[in-house]
């Protein structure tokens, strides 16, 4: 069963071609790294998907619908029922935690209750219960990191989308963040879609890797499932 | 020079053209208030016009505020945000007015509503006679301003909308529409540069006076004015003044502390795009609305005030009469954006490095001169200035250009600091570290860099003084009056043909450079 299907999708932004004849099939519980250089396209696929723009040619589905055909976007990016952390994070700084968490909850008219169950559930995955009233600027990298992460998986999404969103923390955050998405895939199942331009982050997270360069896909490679090396922090 | 040298001579420009006449003023009001009692603060304080002319500019300022803030922001959002079609040339539209005079507005609506404008001719005099009691009041005032202070909303909505990283909004699209997206994000995040502009708004519809003298509506300013140029009363005049000042001054200080402490540093890439807003089958409903408004605020009014003046003779005798204005207008205006170019770029740069600690006072203080309303600042600086010693400021044009420091500073500061910030710091430090002197890399790297803000703060700036009238009506020295001045003064016995064509041509001197400033700056967008 396929969740998420790209089918000859091309971009291209003032005449240049961004991502040129791309076709992908994911998994349910897959774990796609999508791995290039600076400007290979690799995050207009992402953008593609999450629906903050359409593709040129070729088409889109998630679940089995088709999100986007030829130069339309058939469903909304509220309708797609995904989740995204962005290379920036993009933490909404005039809201708390618990807002930043809630937001996407009320949208989809969940009770008090069960947003309160599920902000709670989440936040203890993620070890950050203690900072429900915390502002975003009140938070370290790393938190602020584990928030977003929350924000996403809160939702209980089709797929979580990542782009490059270890890229700007240190080493020895970056490790740790990488063995925190791990654990969360293992606890949560989710389908994860991950960016990057690093080989190890690529050869930690991904069961299988699709290379890109210069908006095409280069290859497609499997990995045995690296869950070995989830172990305490 | 070292850049701590120029920099504080910056400073200190703005200190001497603004601060020191308002404090001198100030010094001078409270001096003599004391040998006699403070008799006039006490009269104004005992007699109930005081109190009537308080509730007037409050009323008048408060509907304005929460009109320009009312409709600017949906407007801001609309031709910021969505694919609305032609949403930059509404945009120029909208902004036209800000460009010229208040009380040329005035003009065009007293041509319209009054009871011989075209109102009356169409429809007959005795709807004209309602009209024009109406237009005569707080109802004409509120309309005039509303439209002439709408572009600092729209214009200050829209670089706000641009300043966002386009992350914030995507994450919420994950997961709600627009309207959600709107309210709870976008809204929030640019809250504090609204509240500003509401501020604003308020404290130039307070400082007004042109308008209000037009329309017959007694507010503060005009009883400054009034006892200072028909009077020479200077007691009373900085009595009716000194209210207006300590206003400025606490909303200006309240905004500071409660607002700018909430601003949101938002991160954008150097190559981020707005979300654009897509209006699918709204779009053709919603450009209709938008043009009606515009038709209705801008078009009309102007287009009036062409026929009016498409007379045989009307631009002839306005060339004759104030042909020489216009000139020294467009001079005086040249050189005061010249001399803000120069000094709100140094102001800037202060404000945007904060290379010196007193960069927050600094802003709060430009900001400050600009929202103090004009004849306030005159008056400063006929007290500071008006002295046998310094004649050779006060009996010549420097007078004006100096009032022009004083009130439009923090124009070219803010528009050069918001050009700086898109320049890396990486790019002067390369340089620094190559052995470069500062003001080499000044000139070299720096303003190559932000060169197209520059030519839009000189733009702003020459607009901005081109239209100034409440500060120069006070204080321009005998055959140096300036056009907007000179079309004031004209009105008591000039025909309304006359007034229509000296008002078409401030018009022209004051969008020629309007238009280029559109030009300038082409703003990219991609649709989601």
């Amino acid at each position: 069963m396929k969740l998420i299907e790209f089918q000859s999708v091309s971009k291209s932004y003032n005449g240049r071609l961004a991502v040129e004849d791309f076709s992908l099939s994911v998994e349910p519980g897959e774990r796609i790294v999508i791995l290039g250089p600076s400007g290979c396209g690799k995050t207009t696929v992402l953008r593609l998907l999450a629906g903050f723009i359409t593709p040129d040619t070729g088409s889109i589905s998630i679940g089995n619908e088709l999100v986007a055909r030829d130069g339309q976007n058939l469903r909304q990016p509220e309708e797609r029922d995904l989740g995204m952390v962005f290379q920036d994070l993009a933490l909404w700084p005039h809201l708390s935690v618990k807002g930043n968490l809630e937001f996407g909850l009320r949208a989809r008219k969940l009770s008090a209750s069960d947003r309160k169950q599920r902000i709670h559930e989440i936040l203890r995955l993620v070890e950050m219960t203690e900072y429900l009233k915390a502002r975003p600027t009140e938070l370290s990298g790393g938190q602020q990191q584990r928030v977003a992460l929350a924000r996403a998986l809160v939702l209980q999404p089709k797929a979580l989308l990542m782009d490059e969103p270890l890229s700007n923390l240190d080493e020895e955050l970056n490790r740790r963040l990488r063995k925190e998405i791990l654990r969360l895939h293992q606890a949560l199942g989710f389908t994860l879609l991950f960016v990057t331009h690093d080989r190890e982050e690529s050869a930690e997270l991904g069961t299988r890797v699709v290379f890109m360069r210069s908006g095409r896909i280069e290859r497609i490679e499997s990995q045995p499932s690296p869950t070995a090396v989830v172990g305490p922090n | 020079m070292s850049r701590r040298l120029v920099l504080t001579l910056a400073v200190s420009v703005v200190v001497v053209a603004g601060l020191v006449p308002v404090l001198v003023m100030v010094g001078q009001s409270l001096a003599a208030e004391f040998h006699t009692g403070f008799a006039y603060y006490r009269g104004l304080l005992a007699s109930g016009r005081a109190w009537t002319l308080a509730g007037h500019s409050l009323a008048l300022s408060s509907i304005t505020t929460l009109l320009t803030v009312g409709i600017g922001t949906p407007l801001g959002i609309l031709l910021g945000k969505s694919d609305l079609p032609l949403r930059r040339s509404l945009l120029l539209l909208f902004a036209i007015p800000m460009a010229i005079p208040p009380y040329v507005l005035a003009v065009s609506w007293f041509n319209i509503l009054g009871r011989g404008g075209t109102l009356a001719h169409w429809l007959g005099p005795a709807l004209a006679s309602h009209s024009s009691d109406w237009l005569f009041g707080l109802g004409g005032c509120v309309l005039v301003l509303a439209t002439t202070f709408l572009p600092i909303v729209v214009l200050i909505t829209v670089a706000q909308l641009s300043s966002i990283g386009p992350s914030y909004e995507e994450a919420a699209r994950l997961t709600s529409g627009w309207t959600s997206t709107l309210w709870h994000v976008t809204l929030p995040l640019i809250a504090p540069g609204i509240s500003l502009a509401a501020v604003v708004v308020f404290l130039l519809s307070l400082g007004e006076f042109g308008v209000p003298i037009f329309l017959r509506f007694d507010v503060f300013p005009v009883e400054s004015f009034a006892q200072f140029s028909a009077f020479y009363n200077f007691g009373a005049a900085t009595a009716a003044a000194l209210p207006l000042g300590l206003v400025t001054f606490l909303l200006l200080f309240l905004e500071a502390l409660f607002l700018r402490s909430r601003s949101y540093a938002l991160r954008r890439g150097p190559d981020a795009q707005t979300m654009v807003i897509a209006l699918k089958s709204r779009r053709t409903l919603l450009l209709v609305v938008l043009g009606i408004i515009a038709l209705v605020l801008v078009v009309l009014p102007l287009g009036v005030l062409i026929v009016r003046s498409s007379t045989a003779g009307a631009f002839h005798e306005a060339i004759a009469r104030g042909g020489a204005s216009l000139v020294r207008s467009m001079a005086y205006a040249a050189a005061g954006a010249t001399g803000l170019l120069l000094i709100g770029f140094l102001c800037g740069y202060l404000i945007q490095t904060r290379a010196l600690p007193l960069w927050r006072k600094l802003d709060f203080l430009t900001v400050f001169l600009f929202t103090l309303p004009g004849p306030v600042i005159a008056i400063g600086l006929i007290s500071l200035w008006n002295r046998s010693v310094t004649s050779f400021v006060y009996a010549t044009p420097a007078i004006i250009i100096l009032g022009y420091l004083a009130q439009y500073t923090a124009l070219s500061s803010r528009m050069c600091a918001s050009a700086l910030e898109h320049v890396p710091p990486s790019m002067e430090e390369a340089a620094q570290v190559a052995g470069v002197h500062w003001g080499r890399r000044l000139v070299g790297i720096v303003v190559p860099l932000v060169r197209k803000g520059l030519v839009a703060a000189w733009i702003v700036g020459y607009v901005f003084c081109l239209r100034d009238t409440g500060m120069t009506m006070l204080v321009y020295p005998p055959g140096h009056d300036t056009l907007p001045v000179r079309t004031f003064t004209l009105m008591a016995n000039g025909t309304p043909e006359l007034i229509a064509a000296l008002c078409i041509l401030m018009v022209a001197a004051a969008l020629l450079p309007l238009v280029i400033l559109a030009t300038t700056l082409r703003p990219t967008a991609r649709m989601a």
